[in-house]
């Protein structure tokens, strides 16, 4: 199987990679995994006024799923939070050339994404909200 | 006969083996054999035809394996192309299709995690059907124990020689713990198994939920055990003396 240039390049030359402390302000952090190849994908994301600054990967696993993350966090910086949740898989298919067995890789770059975002509102959500008034009564 | 009469198997489908179809070459009916009863010519396998049928065992986990390897070496020899090679090309071209599947088939079912796996997906569709929750904490353990994995790559023999060896001890011992949490899901795939097994075969008694319940238990210990896999290869191949770093991208 031959990857496409774009993924060897990705591979040799990962952007982004490295991790932001989760309890960091604006920090949301999605991991996620790929059962059927047991591939393993830590994408964060640094928010600022709802705009995202700067973003972080760490994938264990093959050389598309470390492309598909590497590419996510080049494309999620300077995206706002609602731009951001609109990056589909098949954009990184089509930007990287994957074939069909390797699509797989670029679902979990969504979903990472998708958690990393979720986690992002949901720290959000309860520094926003003063303690008491966030337990329902 | 009326065309309304409902036909005693009506709703029974399920019990055939294979769908009626015709035989390619005298175009007599057959009821999914392998060879035409009137022409002896061999059949194409249908590309539906699952593996369980195609080896002519139940849909069981703990299958029988001296009726699996009787069968495949059975089926093995009479679609054999050794004994096409004097015949036509369409018979040929059956010969080696079938064999193609056969084999795929074989060594499916003959290993339990394949077999597992296929069962999953034939049952349910698709094993992506069935999402299972993501194992938090074994991510982070995992993530964790590739980031030592990292800085032990990074440190070459012979400079920072104590934290060299420090990190080698402590993954050669998570190295043997994630060994042993193989085993015993491994083990627990087996109960799986005779779980699996002990529904009853009739689609009518067995609920689809009792199905689903042993089924999403299954899928989620061969994903989980997958994680585990790669890590335990991983720490393998870093950790053994005479090992390259071992990182395989094609995968």
């Amino acid at each position: 199987m031959a990857y496409s240039e774009k993924v060897i390049d990705h591979y040799n030359n990962p952007r982004n990679m490295g991790s932001f402390k989760k309890d960091e302000d604006g920090v949301g952090t999605g991991i996620v995994g790929a059962p059927e190849c047991g591939d393993v994908m830590k994408l964060q994301i640094k928010v600022e006024n709802e705009t995202i600054v700067d973003a972080k990967f760490k994938t264990f696993g093959c050389g598309s799923a470390i492309a598909s993350s590497s590419l996510a966090t080049e494309w999620l910086k300077g995206k706002t939070v609602d731009e951001a949740g609109q990056i589909k898989n098949t954009e990184i298919v089509q930007e990287l050339n994957l074939p069909p067995v390797k699509i797989h890789c670029s679902v979990l770059a969504e979903d990472a994404i998708k958690a990393a975002l979720n986690d992002y509102k949901k720290k959000a959500d309860t520094e926003d909200v003063p303690e008491e008034a966030a337990t329902p009564a | 006969m009326s065309e309304h009469t409902p036909l005693p198997d009506a709703g029974r489908g399920r019990d055939l083996p294979m769908a009626r179809s015709m035989c390619w070459h005298c175009q007599s009916e057959m009821t999914g054999e392998y060879f035409c009863g009137r022409c002896v010519k061999v059949q194409p396998l249908s590309k539906e035809l699952d593996y369980f049928t195609c080896l002519n065992l139940p849909r069981k986990l703990n299958l029988d394996e001296q009726a699996l390897e009787e069968t495949f070496y059975a089926l093995s020899r009479s679609f054999h192309p050794d004994y096409y090679a004097t015949k036509d090309e369409s018979e040929k071209a059956i010969s080696l299709g079938n064999t193609a599947l056969l084999n795929t088939a074989y060594r499916t079912l003959k290993d339990p995690v394949q077999r597992a796996e296929y069962l999953i997906r034939l049952e349910a569709g698709s094993a992506k059907d069935i999402r299972t929750s993501p194992p938090a904490d074994l991510f982070d353990e995992i993530l964790e124990l590739q980031e030592d994995l990292e800085e032990f790559r990074s440190l070459s023999a012979g400079e920072s020689d104590a934290r060299r060896q420090e990190l080698l001890e402590k993954l050669q011992v998570e190295r043997q713990a994630l060994e042993a949490r193989k085993a015993q899901m491994e083990t627990r795939l087996r109960e799986q198994f005779s779980r699996w097994d002990a529904l009853p075969s009739d689609g009518a008694v067995t609920g689809q939920a009792q199905k689903d319940a042993v089924l999403t238990g299954m899928q989620e210990i061969l994903s989980n055990r997958t994680y585990v896999k790669n890590i335990v290869n991983d720490l393998v191949a870093a950790t053994s003396p005479t090992g390259e770093d071992g990182r395989n991208i094609w995968h």
